[in-house]
């Protein structure tokens, strides 16, 4: 057990530390995690960073909303045509705080997709997504492209008239794509028509297969922020790695814009006692 | 642009700026995540209260007017049967939707359905290949901040457009039935009346436009002179009742309004030579 030994103190409480602490090792010697969860949360971060860079974990926030109260749906919704319509209804009327749960899903999905829309704009804005982080962007874009994928795949469970008529064309203007498309229509609708076989299917996909690809593709994500690390905010006076070449066309020795003071370069190191 | 040498060069001293002087993500990052995460999840349960709380339990609760702030609990049970309903996406693709009423069918659909978005999700990926300077300070990147804002500018536009983009309510369609009798001068024919009042509450004006009313949505034709093609009642009933079978596969089928009812609509297209 790897409790300090800590002289001065009564045995009663080395005990009590070691028995509190004894889970902790315990997880850790046999799993590691505890180190990783460390790391993760004592990384270093760029001193500069912003609020624009919560955006990114709001979105996580947004989809860990999206995961739960879908999960909580699902205990009462029913896939079928002939009940669909009404188990809605029964949540949004009836269950205990049912209203709340579908509302907070309905919105939710609406806020995650805007979230990423900034959380990408930021991106953007800081030139965040130049090397080493091409690949993070690619997933990001995929991640985009498989959200707005779980949204129109969500949007006919109602089995209302909204709901229906929407999924309807969309399928078919799926179906306009060459070549593929004629098969992913039918794909998508499990048939010619649009039935009960596409409305399993579409829950299918909305609750298993693309909130699986997400959760994938959030990991990866993750794992890719974590290992190279954040951007600085392309305007502090002393973004973290600004200064590595004395190349040209590199940053700034113009200091109009106000963005950036040539004069900082390197200031960090003499006034930097607040960066611990 | 830089060699890869300068670039990994740059990457090593942010890493090493970041353990100098950045600070752990733990308090600090965590802290503006925390908030930023805790307005996420007030405003969706904000959103889901206005939204229960100013609609009701019938779906026709918001019918017309603005009385609900975010739109009813949830519209009629879909019916496949009674299409007089504007098929309207989920907000975020409301672009697409709009793209649709600007490339017209049937040659140009194609690139409205699925070129450009393939395109723009094609250079979205390339983004960190299509600019490969090291510049990430936002007025030295002239070119790719002109671009985004233009797209950002295009997609605002599109989908406020889509917004906006006049429903054709059936009870308004079916008040011009006499005005259209009259300019076509079918008022003495009964079974095309029956079927332009048929024609209105089919919900066939959300795509097609007649005589001034209606959608102009997917890239339908006016359907005001249809009359005039030469395909004959007959040819017409056939058309509607299956458009899928004439290589439209945007249309849905409306085999299900019954041998009756089309006959009608089939009637009053024919009828329909445009207006004298
Ligand atoms: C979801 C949108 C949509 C709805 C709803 C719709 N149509 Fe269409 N319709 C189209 C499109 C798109 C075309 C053009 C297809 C083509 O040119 O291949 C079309 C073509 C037609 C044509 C042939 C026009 C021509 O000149 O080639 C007729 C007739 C027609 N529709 C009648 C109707 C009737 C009647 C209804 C209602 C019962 C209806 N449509 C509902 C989308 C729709
Ligand atoms: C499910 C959706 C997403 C989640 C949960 C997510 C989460 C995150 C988080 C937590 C970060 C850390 C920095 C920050 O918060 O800004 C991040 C960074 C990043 N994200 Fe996302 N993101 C998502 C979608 C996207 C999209 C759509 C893109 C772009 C197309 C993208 C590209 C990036 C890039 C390139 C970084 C690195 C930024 C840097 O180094 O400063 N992400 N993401």
């Amino acid at each position: 057990m790897a409790v300090s030994q800590r002289s001065g103190k009564s045995s009663r409480r080395r005990q009590m530390e070691a028995a509190m602490t004894y889970p902790i090792d315990w997880l850790e010697e046999r799993s590691g995690l505890v180190g990783g969860i460390r790391y993760f949360l004592f990384r270093k971060v760029p001193g500069d960073t912003n609020w624009m860079q919560t955006l990114g974990s709001a979105t996580l926030t947004a989809f860990i909303v999206q995961a739960i109260t879908g999960v909580i749906l699902a205990m009462y919704y029913k896939p079928d045509p002939n009940s669909a319509y009404q188990s809605i209804q029964h949540i949004t009327n009836d269950v205990t705080l049912g209203w709340l749960v579908r509302g907070m899903h309905k919105w939710g999905a609406s806020l995650f997709i805007i979230l990423m829309f900034f959380h990408m704009a930021r991106v953007f804005l800081f030139g965040a997504y130049k090397y080493p982080r091409e690949l993070n962007w690619i997933v990001g874009v995929i991640l985009l492209a498989t959200g707005m994928m779980e949204g129109f795949t969500g949007y006919l469970l109602p089995w209302d008239q909204t709901a229906y008529w929407a999924t309807v064309v969309g399928i078919n203007l799926n179906g306009t794509a060459p070549i593929l498309g004629p098969f992913l229509a039918q794909f998508l609708r499990g048939g010619a028509e649009i039935g009960p076989d596409t409305l399993s299917r579409f829950y299918s996909m909305h609750m298993l297969l693309i909130p699986g690809g997400l959760i994938g593709l959030i990991g990866l994500h993750l794992y890719l922020v974590v290992r190279l690390g954040v951007t600085s905010p392309p305007w502090s006076k002393d973004a973290a790695g600004m200064e590595a070449t004395t190349n040209g066309a590199g940053p700034a020795t113009n200091g109009r814009t106000g963005l950036t003071r040539p004069a900082a370069r390197g200031t960090w190191r003499r006034n930097g006692g607040d960066a611990e | 642009m830089m060699s890869l040498e300068e670039r990994r060069a740059q990457f090593t001293k942010y890493k090493q700026d970041v353990k100098d002087r950045g600070k752990p993500f733990y308090p600090f990052a965590m802290f503006h995540d925390t908030i930023m995460s805790l307005v996420v999840v007030s405003i969706i349960i904000a959103l889901a209260c206005v939204w229960y709380f100013t609609s009701g339990e019938d779906p026709n609760t918001c019918g017309g007017k603005d009385s609900c702030l975010l739109g009813p609990r949830y519209a009629e049970p879909a019916d496949p049967g009674t299409t007089n309903f504007v098929p309207r996406p989920d907000w975020y693709f409301y672009f697409l939707f709009y793209l649709l009423r600007i490339f017209k069918w049937p040659n140009s659909v194609i690139l409205g359905t699925v070129g450009i978005p393939t395109i723009l999700l094609i250079i979205l990926i390339m983004m960190p290949f299509l600019d490969l300077r090291r510049e990430r300070r936002v007025l030295r990147r002239p070119v790719a901040v002109v671009a985004a804002i233009l797209t950002v500018l295009s997609m605002g536009v599109l989908t406020y457009k889509g917004a906006t983009a006049k429903e054709a309510l059936a009870s308004e369609v079916k008040a011009a039935v006499p005005q259209w009798a009259q300019k076509q001068g079918f008022t003495n024919n009964k079974e095309a009346v029956a079927g332009a009042n048929a024609f209105a509450t089919s919900g066939c004006t959300a795509c097609h436009t007649y005589l001034g009313t209606g959608g102009g949505n997917l890239g339908a034709p006016d359907l005001s002179a249809e009359g005039t093609k030469g395909k004959g009642v007959q040819g017409l009933q056939t058309y509607i009742s299956d458009p899928s079978k004439f290589g439209n596969n945007v249309m849905p089928k409306f085999a299900s309004l019954g041998d009756t009812t089309l006959h009608q609509i089939a009637t009053f297209l024919d009828a329909s030579k445009g207006p004298k």
